[in-house]
């Protein structure tokens, strides 16, 4: 029992004399509940959603604003309804609405005109949420409202459905669960590999004496910092295409030929932009025990704040700018878009320009980091 | 001169500053830099090495500037860390391998004439973690020497190792002299300072003596040293330690040595002594080794 308690307190005192593993262990779960308590609803809320109201009726008016009274969505308005569904491609909305010229004129005559809905099917739960809650648009404070205007005339019965919404489940009508998430994975178990990898590179070599080795050698910064990441960037993109390879022959996950110089491109943005974050988390970190704990406190708000599970629009305003802070939420953004979607590069240049920076901005600072780190 | 250093400072807070250094250093020999621990040898050494930089000063490695010429340098030199600072996962072999591919050299022949001839063939694809204190060290050496520099700096090089394989590890040091190599060694071991053909003292940072180990040990100029046989006696000691002109006292198994002021005077101390030692008391002069200049110097400085 002595030894076990020898044993318990010095670790203990190693954990103590280590102040940055200390500030990880006690920050870490703190920032996580604040954040994540804040930001996980599955509920949707404030969603850009993209309409076209041909009616432009009484009815309609009362539609439109009850919808924007649930605060679920964030209607504006469009010129076409092809231009619903290419928002809704670009990313620009997540839903939308086509309401047809005839609505009023059928919905007087108690034809039952029909209420097209759209939904982003690549959004996991925006997809259940916008079905179990379009029945508020046709609750009684709507349909009441619509029977009071029309009681007088004897001519008109108002039908206890007043109008049929059809909801179409874009881009993934079958609504394949695989679907919605496999793209994202993908991009999760490349940033483990990456992130973490090159996480622990440098500081593994600072850790085993190896690095002052390095530095009395001709060897060049740059070279350093290529020779150390390319191999993990190899891995990384074999990863890559092994993991789609399989998600497309065993989770029938859409492969458009079409895209894929653009997919390559993704890759290649995406890996530098992990790799290149990852090893600054090296250059910043003094064992390796430091550079995983960083390495997971960029993995875990990733995974939940970028999109991929949870709607970004559905998370408080404060927390959102975290989520545009994360590659991965352009990661995911792209690769949905281009293997599901089909969204074309003019929608989506500014994510792979977002990736671009960040590798940019992380290799600048490795190498500046670099000098200082070895002195 | 191989080295030359101006003025070569470093400056970690106000209690730890290292220089300013000022000294020269004839090629082709060993050149020992001497002093106790958290002295600044490491720092010195790795100044020099170009892995740390200087804060002021300057220095002149192999007729090159070394805040100007830092590149250009690192192909003449050779460093071993204090550390094991080899890869554990790679083979002996796969270890020179790359080092030697840092510099550019791809050259197989050369990597088997270095096993050979550092006597590493039997191990060439053993895993250098594997590998014992004493064969790490000599790998150290041989990935240090892969490019065939002319100037080695080696940091603590016997720092835990025995000493027989410590006498291989010299004689593998002195074999590089006689190749025409100059040797830039780091240690506390004064008995591994005799071996250097010049040796320099640092203590706190400051080199408080330079010259060959010979004219080190003559220098102890206001000091002498007494030896006599007596075992272990805490009693005697305690009586020693209070003479005021016995500097320092130190006991080697049956016998004590002592380091006395010139004021000293042997009669008196060997009345203190008498009841503690059965028989006459017989004290006798003998010659200063290393150590005890050292801590001679070490103490003047002090004071």
């Amino acid at each position: 029992m002595s030894v076990i308690n020898a044993i318990f307190k010095k670790e203990l005192l190693q954990l103590k004399r280590d102040p940055r593993l200390i500030g990880f262990i006690v920050v870490m779960p703190i920032l996580f509940l604040i954040l994540f308590g804040y930001a996980l609803k599955l509920e949707p809320e404030n969603v850009k959603m993209a309409y076209l109201d041909k009616d432009r009726s009484f009815f309609t008016n009362l539609i439109k604003t009850n919808i924007w009274m649930e605060g679920y969505f964030q209607l504006y308005e469009v010129s076409s309804k092809a231009e619903i569904v290419e928002e809704i491609r670009s990313g620009r909305a997540k839903a939308g609405l086509y309401i047809a010229a005839d609505f009023s004129s059928l919905l007087i005559e108690n034809a039952q005109p029909h209420l097209q809905f759209y939904v982003d099917g690549t959004m996991p739960s925006l997809t259940t949420a916008m079905k179990n809650n379009s029945s508020s648009i046709t609750d009684d404070a709507v349909t009441g409202e619509m029977y009071f205007l029309d009681e007088e005339s004897e001519n008109i019965i108002i039908a206890q459905d007043p109008f049929i919404m059809d909801t179409e489940v874009l881009f993934n009508p079958d609504e394949k669960e695989t679907w919605f998430f496999l793209p994202g994975i993908i991009g999760v178990l490349i940033m483990q590999v990456a992130l973490i990898l090159a996480g622990i590179s440098v500081v593994r070599e600072k850790e085993n004496n190896t690095l002052e080795q390095l530095i009395v050698t001709p060897m060049t910064k740059t070279q350093f910092v290529i020779g150390k990441t390319l191999p993990y960037a190899i891995i990384s993109l074999f990863e890559f295409y092994f993991i789609l390879l399989l998600g497309w022959s065993i989770f029938d996950i859409p492969m458009p030929f079409e895209a894929s110089g653009y997919i390559f491109l993704l890759s290649l943005d995406y890996i530098g932009s992990m790799i290149a974050m990852g090893l600054f988390i090296s250059m910043i970190s003094q064992t390796q025990q430091q550079a995983m704990f960083l390495a997971v406190f960029i993995i875990i708000p990733s995974i939940l704040l970028s999109g991929l599970i949870f709607p970004i629009e559905a998370m408080p305003e404060f927390i959102q700018p975290v989520s545009y802070l994360l590659p991965f939420t352009y990661f995911v953004e792209i690769i949905r878009g281009l293997l599901i979607k089909g969204t074309s590069i003019a929608d989506l240049w500014i994510d792979f320009a977002a990736l671009l920076s960040y590798m940019l901005l992380f290799t600048l600072l490795s190498i500046w980091r670099f000098k200082k780190y070895l002195h | 001169m191989i080295i030359r250093t101006q003025a070569l400072s470093k400056t970690y807070n106000k209690d730890n500053i290292i220089g300013p250094l000022s000294v020269e250093i004839p090629e082709g020999q060993v050149f020992g830099l001497l002093g106790p621990n958290a002295s600044g040898k490491s720092t010195t050494i790795r100044m020099l090495a170009g892995v740390i930089e200087p804060d002021s000063g300057s220095a002149q490695i192999a007729d090159m500037d070394l805040s100007k010429q830092a590149n250009a340098i690192k192909n003449k030199i050779g460093y071993v860390s204090q550390h094991f600072g080899l890869y554990a996962e790679l083979s002996v072999l796969e270890n020179i391998r790359f080092y030697a591919s840092l510099y550019g050299i791809v050259d197989e022949m050369r990597f088997e004439h270095l096993l050979s001839k550092y006597e590493l063939v039997l191990y060439r694809d053993v895993k250098a973690g594997k590998l014992s204190g004493g064969y790490q060290r000599r790998l150290s050496l041989v990935c240090a020497l892969a490019h065939d520099p002319t100037l080695l700096f080696l940091d603590e090089p016997t720092a835990g190792i025995d000493p027989v394989t410590r006498k291989k590890i010299w004689d593998i040091f002195y074999t590089l002299v006689s190749e025409g190599k100059t040797l830039f060694v780091t240690t506390h071991y004064m008995e591994e300072a005799e071996r250097c053909n010049e040796i320099a003292f640092l203590n706190r940072g400051k080199i408080i003596s330079q010259g060959t180990p010979k004219s080190i040990q003559n220098s102890l100029l206001n000091y002498d040293i007494y030896s006599f046989k007596q075992a272990f006696e805490h009693s005697m000691l305690e009586v020693l330690n209070k003479h005021t002109d016995i500097v320092l006292i130190n006991q080697f198994g049956y016998e004590v040595r002592i380091m006395t002021n010139k004021t000293f005077h042997e009669d008196p101390l060997k009345h203190l002594m008498q009841p503690y030692v059965e028989g006459e008391v017989v004290l006798s002069k003998t010659e200063a080794n290393l150590e005890d200049v050292f801590i001679a110097l070490t103490q003047e400085v002090e004071e």
